[in-house]
């Protein structure tokens, strides 16, 4: 087996790597470890094509060039939300193309498929949202994710396939599976009662309104409260502030410590506790037939709706193309793009660019214009990594029986769910594919993310084994097959200061009407809203900036 | 307990030759032996006495012929312990093996016996006779190895001691440690590993058994290993051994991909079961299927298709048949390994009068949601069959999410009919059903059954129609329990199965399957 660093070297001499991905993909565990038996893939979220970046000179010369409006680099989320707003707007399909350097869409919220079932590689829930998310709830109608609204209290009733079924949450602590997240079994009466004064605390700045009118804690981010007093809380570490508050609770601390690796990658000791508390107190979801607390949930995960997001827009998106070079001319901006399959390079001209890209390679590509153009907005990145086990069965512990999300007290991971889960068939038999997600929410992310790329398939596969073991005896014989994925640049942590930090609202800037940025490491939380919020907001920037030129 | 053999084996050695300053244990181990010994015995006894009367039915009978055969034959055991002459160790030795493969494997022999033997009766006193000679050897055996160590009345007194006070751990253990935790095969297996090891600690701490040591130690190991395999594949054997539940002769079994299904019967009745739970007895389910049907068939005397979902027993067609202005009667059942049964086995087939082989019944074997997803028929009726909503899986099929799907799939003017688990007993489980049918936007007539062989019973009829009369058409002839009357009946609810309120069923929240297992969590465990 090439190891991953000959195997990038490769790739970034000429492409020629690419052509051994499939075979890349191909690995068994180390025999004689119990493991033997278990085939599966390795795949690396498109570091493969993504790295080709890092030698821009070497890429070919463009052989073509085209015209469009709008040029969108990016096809996750925000990109997808855009490309669909724009059409929305009127824009003419023919004059927008967007460019995807994986061969399929989707970013965070890719889904894979086998023989058993579809399963997600990355996000996989959707809170409930906010009723005044007037934009989110239009696209979920579209979906088919809200069915109607009630005719009464006007509010939108969801699609029942589609809300997370019950049972939703087990943990498993002292040898049982419990009901919910938050420890309950064996906490102590006083741990119990800071448990109780935490969720109060949630409760009042659910409702708190700073000095603007605004919610403190909203969802998208940039419709929270400026007020100094909440904003104030951005300045330190969740953990810092937990430790302020006289939250020492062991088992209250795990679970927050686990709700922030869950949703940011990384430690309540590395993201900010306006960031640790937003998790909490900004879920206000209302509905006539689900509650704050209900999630929609798919078995590809947000792959659903990055799949809905793609089919409500018609205009043409290319995978598999990177956006290498951007150049500044007198009509617009013209983007070099390698199309990896055909190994050729295509001149796109467009008046305006849409980079909804990561701000690392969003940086790197905006180099080479003018300096009043550049960002620069370190951020800090956490790698995953995920594995999607096929299994014959589950032992079960006692207590709860398998639920959506299962997660295990004071592990590594963060758990994992279950993608039959909404299945509706009696059958409790037969094969089914569990998530399992582990952020390496390590001090140094570089370092971590190095390592991540180091470990080998049968090490992820061992490590995903010996830890689901514990809850899970017996499971390894069962296992059919394990794929794994690395996510090297996994998503942005908000690290105290990066919120409301001026950084973040100057790299948002759109440029000379020419180029507008769109990612969620422009909010600081990596969530499907704000992604969707993102690619609204700059195919509106886009749609505002075109009326002067057009009247 | 310990106190007294140590203080008096001391004594016994001084007068011992053969060991001047080391204190002689040996006796004290044959004692523990005679514990041991007493122990098992009396356990393999009760093993037989519980799997005749599980398999056999009639516990005081097989409780009371079982101890008589076994204490007789220890009898003939006592008796013949005169014959052995020569090295009685050597004899005790062989004599436990013999004892711990015999009486170790007497529970999985006896189970596997019961499904292929006809005569099981007669193998069953043979081996607890055989159990019951070697058994009532040992004693004497082991009373004659020890007559030089011990004074008479020592010895006599010691040993029944010991024998007693096993017999009482005995007693106490099997039913409140050993059949719970280990259950009847693994306990048989366990008693027989002990009096093997009996047999190594006799063999390897009586320096006079140096002479057949070599002998003796393979088929010692062999049979440990055996009663070790033995244990290990219990669980398997255990599937073989549904006969501990059900009071009956087990006539089928099989394990199909889905559940476990088996027919027991008596002189009176032929019974299904499910996966262990009751799913008709032949005595009374003509209440069950007549109150299951006719209340809405008798509704729609233009009636022309049929859904009937779950009921691969054919049992609810069978009543359908009666009308013969149906044209068509699909039945949807998750169980090929079911509906093949109801189709081919004679006595089945007299049941439910080959209903599922009439030409105007279409037997599909698939997943019942997603066959009400994906269908576009209408039907006039639709019946709903399914086992109660003991887990999550059954329990979506309980929601308002499915309700509304039949909805779709209902003609106008058509009637839904649930079975609803007991309004008796689970008296929640039941409201929240017909609750959660009226959420999904249905009109519901709730009524309930007496059925003997499961109590208080309750269905749910459902419809948009709000006008529904009891006798609007005729019902079929020869009925043995519907009529007019009995359906007026049916639907009084007296207060204690009056409703109450509910939560609804929903797939986000499923109140149902909590309810159930609160309500019925008294009654099964």
């Amino acid at each position: 087996m090439p190891s991953r660093r000959h195997f990038l070297q490769r790739t970034a001499l000429g492409g020629a790597g690419l052509l051994l991905a499939p075979l890349a993909g191909l690995h068994s565990c180390a025999p004689g470890t119990g493991r033997g038996h278990i085939r599966g893939s390795l795949h690396g979220a498109n570091h493969a094509t993504g790295h080709l970046l890092r030698a821009p000179a070497r890429m070919p010369a463009p052989t073509r060039t085209e015209q469009v409006e709008v040029l969108i680099v990016g096809g996750g989320v925000a990109g997808l939300a855009a490309r669909r707003e724009l059409e929305r707007q009127g824009l003419d399909p023919a004059q927008i193309l967007l460019v995807e350097l994986d061969e399929q869409p989707g970013g965070n919220s890719r889904a894979g498929r086998n023989g058993v079932s579809a399963y997600p590689w990355g996000a996989h829930y959707l809170p409930v949202p906010d009723v005044r998310n007037r934009a989110l709830l239009d696209f979920l109608r579209e979906a088919g994710v809200i069915t109607g609204f009630d005719a009464a209290s006007g509010l939108p009733v969801y699609n029942e396939y589609h809300l997370c079924h019950d049972p939703e949450e087990r943990l498993f602590i002292q040898g049982y599976w419990q009901t919910g997240l938050v420890p309950e079994l064996g906490v102590p009466p006083e741990e119990k009662a800071q448990i109780a004064r935490f969720f109060r605390l949630i409760d009042e700045l659910r409702q708190a309104v700073g000095q603007d009118g605004r919610d403190a804690f909203r969802i998208p981010v940039r419709e929270s409260s400026r007020d100094a007093q909440f904003r104030r809380l951005d300045d330190v570490t969740f953990a810092a502030y937990l430790d302020e508050q006289g939250f020492t609770s062991p088992y209250l601390r795990w679970y927050l410590d686990y709700s922030c690796r869950d949703d940011y990658g990384a430690s309540a000791a590395q993201v900010s506790a306006w960031a640790g508390l937003h998790y909490f107190a900004s879920r206000k979801g209302h509905a006539h037939n689900a509650d704050s607390s209900d999630v929609l949930t798919w078995p590809q995960g947000n792959g659903f709706l990055a799949e809905a997001l793609r089919h409500q827009a018609r205009s043409a998106l290319r995978p598999d193309t990177v956006a290498f070079a951007l150049h500044d001319t007198p009509t617009g901006l013209a983007v070099d793009c390698y199309d990896v399959r055909t190994r050729l390079t295509t001149r796109v001209e467009a008046r305006r660019v849409i980079m909804a890209t990561p701000l690392f390679i969003t940086e790197r590509l905006l180099a080479t214009l003018p300096p009043d153009a550049h960002r620069a907005l370190p951020c800090r990145r956490a790698p995953w990594v995920v594995v999607n086990l096929t299994v014959q069965g589950l032992p079960q512990g006692p207590g709860q029986p398998l639920s959506w999300d299962n997660v295990l007290y004071g592990a590594e991971s963060v758990g994992y769910v279950d993608a039959g889960h909404q299945r509706l068939s009696l059958s409790d038999i037969g094969s089914r594919v569990i998530t399992w997600y582990r952020p390496l929410a390590a001090p140094d992310p570089i370092a971590a993310r190095r390592q991540a790329y180091q470990t080998s398939y049968d090490e992820w596969v061992r490590q995903a084994l010996a830890e689901l073991e514990t809850a899970h005896p017996g499971l390894t014989p069962l296992v059919q097959r394990a794929d794994v994925w690395v996510w090297g640049h996994g998503m942005v942590a908000p690290t105290p200061g990066f919120v409301w930090g001026a950084a973040r609202a100057a790299a948002a800037r759109p440029w000379q009407q020419k180029l507008f940025l769109a990612h969620t490491d422009l909010s600081g939380i990596s969530i499907f809203e704000e992604g969707f919020y993102q690619g609204l907001r700059a195919a509106q920037q886009v749609l505002a900036a075109r009326k002067p030129a057009a009247s | 307990m310990d106190k007294v053999p140590v203080r008096r084996a001391r004594r016994v050695a001084s007068e011992d030759a053969l060991a001047a300053a080391r204190p002689d244990y040996r006796p004290a181990l044959l004692l523990g032996s005679v514990f041991v010994i007493a122990t098992c015995g009396l356990i393999y006894e009760l093993i037989a006495g519980t799997l005749a009367s599980y398999l056999l039915g009639d516990s005081v009978m097989q409780f009371s012929t079982i101890i008589g055969a076994y204490l007789f034959s220890m009898g003939i055991g006592s008796w013949l312990s005169r014959y052995l002459g020569g090295s009685l160790l050597r004899w005790f030795i062989r004599l436990e093996i013999l004892v711990g493969l015999v009486g170790g494997f007497s529970a999985p022999l006896l189970f596997v016996l019961f499904e292929y033997v006809s005569s099981f009766r007669l193998m069953l006193y043979a081996l607890v006779g055989l159990t019951g000679v070697l058994v009532g050897l040992e004693i004497p055996l082991l009373m004659r190895i020890l007559e030089n160590r011990f004074e008479f009345k020592d010895l006599v007194s010691r040993v029944f001691t010991f024998d007693y006070i096993g017999a009482l751990l005995a007693s106490l253990v099997f039913p409140l440690v050993l059949v719970p935790q280990l259950g009847l095969i693994r306990t048989s297996l366990l008693c027989g590993a002990l009096n093997v090891v009996v047999a190594g600690v006799a063999l390897y701490r009586f320096p006079e058994t140096r002479p057949f040591r070599r002998s003796l130690t393979g088929a010692l190991v062999a049979s440990l290993l055996a009663l070790a395999v033995g244990f290990g594949y219990a669980e398997r054997l255990q599937t073989y051994t549904e006969g501990l539940a059900f009071q009956d002769q087990v006539i089928y079994s099989k394990t199909t991909p889905y559940q476990r299904l088996v027919l027991t019967k008596n002189q009176r009745e032929l019974r299904l079961f499910l996966n262990g739970n009751l799913q008709f007895s032949s005595a009374d389910e003509y209440r069950y299927h007549e109150a299951l049907v006719h209340p809405a068939m008798q509704a729609l005397p233009r009636a022309r298709r049929v859904l009937v979902l779950g009921g691969g027993d054919g049992l609810a067609v069978r009543e359908l048949l009666k009308y013969p202005q149906l044209e068509s009667i699909r039945l949807v059942d998750l169980d090929a390994g079911m509906t093949h049964l109801f189709q081919h086995n004679q006595m089945l087939l007299e049941l439910n009068h080959r209903a599922l082989l009439h030409p105007k019944v279409q037997v599909i074997n698939g997943d019942a949601y997603q066959w009400v997803r994906q269908d576009t028929t209408r039907y006039d009726c639709i019946i709903v069959d399914f086992p109660d909503p003991g887990n999550y899986s059954i329990g979506k099929l309980y929601s308002a999410a499915f309700y509304r799907e039949l909805e779709r799939r209902l003609a106008p003017g058509g009637w839904v009919v649930v079975q609803s688990t007991s309004p008796y007993v689970a008296r929640r489980t039941f409201w929240c059903v017909a609750h959660t049918l009226e959420a999904a936007g249905f009109t519901t007539l709730p009524y309930h059954c007496y059925v003997p062989s499961f109590g208080e019973w309750g269905f749910v009829l459902a419809g948009r129609n709000r006008h529904w009369r009891p006798d609007a058409g005729p019902l079929p002839a020869g009925l043995r329990y519907v009529t007019p009357a009995t359906i007026r009946d049916m639907r009084f609810f007296p207060p204690d199965m009056s409703e109450i309120p509910t939560d609804i069923n929903q797939l986000n929240n499923q109140a149902l399957v909590r309810y159930f297992e609160e309500d019925w969590g008294p009654y099964v465990h």
